[in-house]
Parts: C-alpha cells; structure tokens; sequence
C-alpha cells in the first residue's frame, strides 16, 4: 500500500526541553492507526507536527508526496487537504453549523455558497444533526459539537483525517455518538490517525496502534500484537491500568 | 451665596447679529460631532490594524505596532494637540505649509489637526483593546481555522477578529465616550466647539454657572446616548449559545 503520512525522525524541542525524538512512522492509505500513550507523551505533539500546526526542528513528514517541513510548502494548501478534528471541538462560536460547514469550502476551495451549504447539509444529515443546521456550536451538547467538527472536516473532502483526543472533553454518554461516526469513517476507508485512550476503539477499528512514551515511539505494531503480547514493559503497564476497568 | 440663576439667557440676543446663545451650543454640537466622529474612524481603522499586528508572529510589525502604543500612550493629549498644531505644520512642504496656514479657514485647520491629533492618540488605546481582545480567544480557534486552510489573513478576517470585536464592544464603547469628552481639547487652538462655546457664552453674558451647566448637560447626554446605543449593539451582536449563559 501506498503511504498517506510518512514521519521521518522527527525531533521537536520546547527550548531546551525535547518533547518528540526520532519520531518514525507511516500512515498507508486507507488505514486506521491509533496514538496512544500516557499524557506528556507528545503523542499530540507529533499528530499536530503532521499538518504543521506544530512546527518540527529536525527531520521531515510527508503527506500524499509533500514535504510538510519545507519551508516552500504551500500549508495553507496542504492543511485543507487534510481534515483536523480537536479534543475542544473548535467550531467557530459567531457562525451557524452550516457556516461553519460551508465556510471554508467557499473561502479556500472556491464553491459557490449554494454548493457549500448543499454539501454541509448532507454531512450534517450523515452525522445525524441536519434539524440543527441554523444553530450556534454553543447550542449544541458537546458530542453534538464534535459530530459537527468531524462532518466540517469532511466538508473539505480530505485525503486523510487527523483526531486528537477527539472524546477527550466529552461527557461519557457522548462519548459512543462520536466513535460511531468514527467507525463508520473508518469502514469507508478512510485514512485515519487518532490520538485517543478509548481502546475499545482501537480494538474495534485500528489497522495498527502506535504507543509513545516521553517523546519516543515505543511499539508501533499491528493492532493483534499490542493487545496481544506489547513488547516493551512501558506498554504492558500502560494497558494494565487502562484495561483493568 | 447669592446667584441669580437665569436659564433663559440661552434664549436672549448675543448681541452678534440675531444669533442666541443657544444657537452658539448648537454649533459647538456640530463641531463637537464632527470633531469625535472623524476621530474615532481614524481610532478605529488604525487601531484596528494595529491591534492585530501586535498579535502577529512577525517581529518587525509586532514590534512597530508596540512602539506606536508606547509613544502615543506616554506623551499627554494636550502636549500631542500642540505639536501637531504649532510643529507640524511647519515641517510640511512649502506648499502644504501655505495651503494650511494661509489657505484653508482657520476653523477646518484647527479641525484637522484635532481629528489627526485625537485620532492617533485614541488609535493606540483602541489597539490595545483589539489586541487583548484577540489574545483572549481560544488558542485552538486559531489553529482550527488553519486547519481547514485558512492563510493568517484568512483566519484573522473570518474567525478571530469577529469574535474579538465582540469581546471588545464595552471596552471600544468606553473608549469612544473619551473621543467625545477628549474633544474638549480643541477649544485650546480657538475651535469652538461645546466647550469654547461655554467659555464664550460665560463670557459674553456673565452666566458662568448656566453657561457651563449647559456644556455639562450636552456631554452627559450625548454620553449616555452613545452608551445606550452601544448596548443595543452588542445584544443585537451576541452570539447565540454564549456569552448569554455566561459561555461555557
């Protein structure tokens, strides 16, 4: 398979506090990988170095064959081509939901509003929302906001979407409203990184998972392995206190 | 004390042609107006765009923008008036300088430099207002609106700056009332607006407590006008789901 995102030694320092070293790995088409570790892991660090919201001082991450750390790269460009979906949401608060949908799709990719709004509706009617178009974010419950932000990302038709901690902020009967739309996603083929501790779902629906620990990939293994047999002790401790419950 | 108070004085004859003191308010209200209103498009245009260089990464503009505020917040309004009035002018070129001094009515000379004078100094109050207005949004909403491909100016104009303008109404409001009362400096350089038109009328008719209570009254009440149109505003303005529940 082809590879969507490839990270290359990626080293990342806060000052002098590094945060991610050589960081390497590979997101193919079509495939689903799941970020987990504990927090401080720089596990969102890395995901948001993939569209270049973080900036990176060493190494380089390619998506769909561009450079992301080349200072020549067209971001704006490569950021609509790749969907974003945050632990806070992050709609814009001053514009209805199907602004917030059609926005982008006008101002970046140059649709006519109509065409926006068409297309903003049909996502809001997949993510079960359509009767709350003419809201504000504010109005709506906080899986409801995160179901909105994932069909805005989708609005955009994306080559691959990012999740960071995307049930993070949710309240826990919510929380199955967003991984659903997630796993449906996910069956489609769509390619996915997720930053998420819900691995429930990572069982159900990732190709392979990747574990970080300080800064550094510790596993980045296929999804059997790391629930099956992790091989570094720090995994196996970690999955011990998550899955206990 | 023993003071006769006559509030009809601002009926009786000036003794300048059939002018009442009352028609002097009315033309120190017009000037007062057009001095604040001049002003405060120049505050707000300019302060506006300096409000968001200061939040900008680039070093250069930031750093512009920061000396801007410095230099205009730290040197008193007065001492600003009369440079821009008395020094200025005398730097311009030659033709400027005679169009200015010897060209134009006195009145609009006077005028202009209290609008530049008053404008740049309420620019670098106003910028200070957008500029925390913007740095108190979300960090998030900035990069949720790189996120979906916006440039920098493109998250600026569809994301952040309408929700900081919200945020920043009751500070801008309190900011345009001091426009107003700030005007009051221009009746130093002979421009007669309400105050120099209280002065005269104290003057010309030895009622120097109506004269001034008028003047009093005018300000209050355009004030409080300005206040309560400005809080229609921001009602009309608010963003449905925040703010209203106190916002989440």
């Amino acid at each position: 398979m082809s590879s969507m995102i490839s990270i290359n030694n990626v080293n990342k320092w806060y000052g002098d506090f590094q945060v991610l070293t050589d960081c390497s790995t590979s997101v193919s088409k079509g495939e689903v990988v799941v970020v987990c570790g504990p927090s401080g892991s720089g596990k969102s660090t890395l995901i948001k170095c993939v569209n270049a919201l973080e900036p990176f001082q060493k190494g380089d991450i390619i998506v769909d064959g561009i450079s992301v750390g080349d200072p020549k790269t067209n971001l704006p460009k490569l950021r609509s081509r790749v969907g974003m979906v945050f632990q806070h949401f992050e709609l814009f608060p001053h514009l209805t939901i199907v602004e917030n949908l059609a926005i982008a799709q006008t101002k970046v990719l140059g649709r006519s509003k109509e065409e926006a709004e068409a297309k903003g509706i049909k996502l809001l009617e997949r993510v079960g929302l359509k009767a709350h178009a003419h809201k504000h974010p504010g109005q709506l419950s906080g899986g409801q906001q995160q179901r909105v932000a994932i069909a805005r990302a989708l609005a955009m038709d994306p080559i691959c979407m990012l999740f960071d901690e995307p049930t993070s902020a949710l309240d826990p009967e919510m929380i199955n409203e967003v991984l659903d739309v997630m796993t449906e996603l996910a069956k489609e083929g769509m390619t996915m990184m997720c930053v998420t501790h819900e691995m429930g779902f990572a069982r159900r629906v990732a190709d392979r998972v990747i574990f970080m620990d300080r800064g550094h990939i510790v596993e980045d293994c296929s999804k059997d392995d790391f629930f099956g047999t992790p091989r570094s002790e720090r995994a196996q401790q970690f999955l011990s206190k998550i899955l206990q419950h | 004390m023993n003071y006769n108070w006559d509030w009809n004085i601002f009926f009786k004859s000036t003794g300048i042609g059939n002018e009442i003191y009352l028609d002097w308010y009315i033309t120190g209200l017009g000037w007062t107006l057009a001095l604040a209103l001049a002003a405060w498009l120049v505050a707000l245009l300019l302060g506006g765009l300096l409000g968001v260089m200061r939040t900008l990464p680039n070093k250069w503009l930031s750093g512009i923008a920061t000396c801007y505020v410095e230099l205009f917040r730290n040197v008193p309004l007065l001492v600003q008036l009369f440079i821009w009035y008395f020094v200025v002018p005398d730097y311009l070129p030659e033709s400027v300088q005679i169009w200015f001094k010897q060209d134009l009515n006195p009145a609009v000379s006077a005028y202009i430099s209290v609008v530049v004078c008053l404008g740049l100094f309420t620019a670098a109050r106003v910028c200070e207002q957008v500029r925390t207005g913007i740095q108190a949004l979300p960090k998030g909403q900035s990069n949720a609106a790189q996120a979906v491909g916006f440039t920098v100016a493109q998250s600026y104009r569809y994301v952040l700056l309408p929700q900081a303008f919200r945020v920043v109404i009751p500070p801008l409001t309190s900011e345009f009332l001091n426009v107003f009362k700030n005007s009051s400096v221009a009746s130093l350089i002979g421009l007669m607006e309400i105050l120099a038109q209280a002065k005269q009328t104290a003057e010309f008719s030895a009622n120097i407590f109506e004269a001034f209570t008028l003047a009093t009254l005018i300000y209050f009440t355009l004030n409080m006008s300005i206040m309560k149109v400005m809080s229609i505003v921001e009602k009309r303005v608010r963003i449905p789901g925040l703010m209203v529940e106190g916002g989440k």
